[in-house]
């Protein structure tokens, strides 16, 4: 299964596509997203037609959002349920790491750190906050966009708010995500697996110990 | 100085002078419009229709019938939904007290449209991509800055529609709700003059506010939540992720370097 024999392939090409896809789409609605919700920023970039232009872009950012979802179903539907069923697991294991993950990240204490498997707990928790996050974001953004003036004005008043809530999570787990993989001193190796799929078989050993073992046991 | 008007239903004989004088000063133009059954005409507010005369027919006990009507348009709250969920400062208050309108801000969200307690703004050329203008009564802000009357209270035949200084307005329709109380009119009552931070458009009416259609309690809903609350928690929330992210950074750079110094 390894292109090296210290590698591992922790990412299909379809998940790497999604994953980037979701990524761009991201980063289009948020700009033009904050936009809207923030006067400070609103003030100045989204007034006038100008701001229609903004509006617009956040629909085509939508539609490619809505992409992400179908497209990882089309292109690696078993990836996708495997993944599912993944972030959905929880065990003994995920909250030793959630009373041993402040030590570990703020104090740089390693020891209590239990074994994990192909995402740790962190990431099952920011992969269960973007899963109802986009349903969240989609049916709200469908309401707001489609349905406006056709439901009754509290719908649409709790879907602004929803649809708010939603981009507050997403946003503080976006930058924890975006940090770890890309920032952080000791996780090189993971920005590695979602640019080309494999990973540091050490990187794996260290982080990802559980899966490690399954694989081993495996082959 | 704060601005109101003051609209005395009492006085109003619904001749449509000041639906008429808005859309001569706003440059709008007349809707073709269908008999709905009843004397409303249009039945609706409309991106051409700022504000127009509303009719009921109430039943009495004995089977008298009373006919009622009212001018139908934006109310101009003190702490208006519209202002606080507005993104753009399009809607925004006026020193001098009515909620002022300036289009060439508007990118057409219409979140006004859906925060409005009173249901009074309308989106003008609206799509499916989000095109459109907000429109609605902007208290003839062209003229009151001009020193001028708003034109519905200045077309008023009948002085229905006061335009003055808010508090002297107050005291006026007190005084106007005693006389018609005194007159058989039990349930007089001066609308708005504490709702929603007070009303720019008050009323004196004759019957209950449910009579006239008009919310008992009208409230921003969620806006009130929306901002600040909501605003705040998503600027704490990322704020404190993005210190707590920094630490994390500087612990592990540091513990990258006392592994080194060991391992050497």
């Amino acid at each position: 299964m390894a292109r090296k024999s210290d590698e591992i392939l922790m990412f299909s090409t379809a998940q790497r596509f999604v994953h980037w896809l979701h990524t761009a789409a991201f980063a289009v609605l948020m700009v033009t997203g904050v936009a809207l919700y923030a006067p400070w920023f609103g003030n100045s970039v989204a007034t006038g037609a100008g701001g229609h232009v903004v509006r617009l872009i956040h629909r085509f950012g939508a539609i490619a959002f809505m992409l992400v979802p179908i497209c990882y179903l089309l292109f690696d539907p078993q990836g996708l349920f495997a993944a599912m069923k993944r972030i959905f697991t929880w065990g003994p294991d995920d909250l030793g790491w959630l009373r041993a993950a402040p030590a570990y990240y703020f104090l740089g204490d390693e020891e209590a750190m239990p074994p994990q498997d192909k995402y740790n707990t962190g990431q099952k928790l920011f992969y269960l906050v973007v899963v109802f996050c986009m349903v969240g974001f989609i049916v709200t953004g469908l309401i707001m966009w489609f349905a406006k003036g056709a439901v009754a004005p509290w719908v649409f008043q709790w879907s602004v708010f929803i649809h708010d809530l939603c981009t507050i999570a997403y946003a503080a787990f976006f930058l924890v995500h975006f940090m770890l993989s890309v920032m952080h001193p000791l996780m090189k190796g993971a920005l590695n697996g979602m640019l080309f799929g494999w990973m540091p078989r050490e990187y794996v050993k260290h982080h990802h110990a559980k899966y490690y073992e399954k694989l081993e046991s495996e082959s | 100085m704060t601005k109101a008007m003051l609209i005395d239903v009492s006085k109003c004989m619904a001749c449509r002078a000041c639906q008429v004088a808005c859309k001569a000063w706003n440059d709008l133009p007349a809707e073709i419009t269908v008999c709905a059954g009843c004397y409303d005409n249009p039945t609706d507010l409309s991106p051409d229709t700022w504000n127009r005369i509303a009719f009921w027919e109430v039943e009495r006990d004995g089977g008298r019938v009373d006919w009622v009507f009212r001018p139908v348009r934006c109310m101009h709250c003190s702490d208006a939904p519209c202002v606080r969920v507005c993104p753009t400062g399009a809607l925004f208050k006026d020193p001098m007290g009515f909620t002022a309108y300036d289009e060439s801000k508007c990118n057409g969200c219409g979140y006004c449209v859906q925060f409005c307690p009173f249901d009074v703004p309308r989106l003008k050329e609206a799509d499916l991509w989000g095109k459109g203008k907000t429109t609605k009564c902007t208290f003839c802000q062209d003229r009151v800055h001009e020193g001028l009357t708003p034109a519905c209270a200045k077309a008023c035949p009948t002085g229905a529609i006061k335009f003055g200084n808010r508090a002297e307005l107050m005291a006026e329709g007190r005084a106007r709700v005693e006389k018609l109380k005194g007159n058989g009119f039990t349930d007089a009552n001066l609308y708005g003059a504490n709702l929603l931070g007070g009303l720019g458009m008050t009323y004196v009416l004759t019957d209950k506010p449910e009579v006239f259609e008009l919310p008992r309690n009208p409230t921003g809903g969620l806006a009130e939540a929306w901002q600040p609350w909501i605003q705040t928690l998503g600027g704490v929330a990322v704020g404190a992720t993005a210190l707590g992210l920094v630490i994390t950074w500087l612990v592990a750079r540091q513990n990258i370097k006392v592994e080194e110094a060991e391992g050497g």
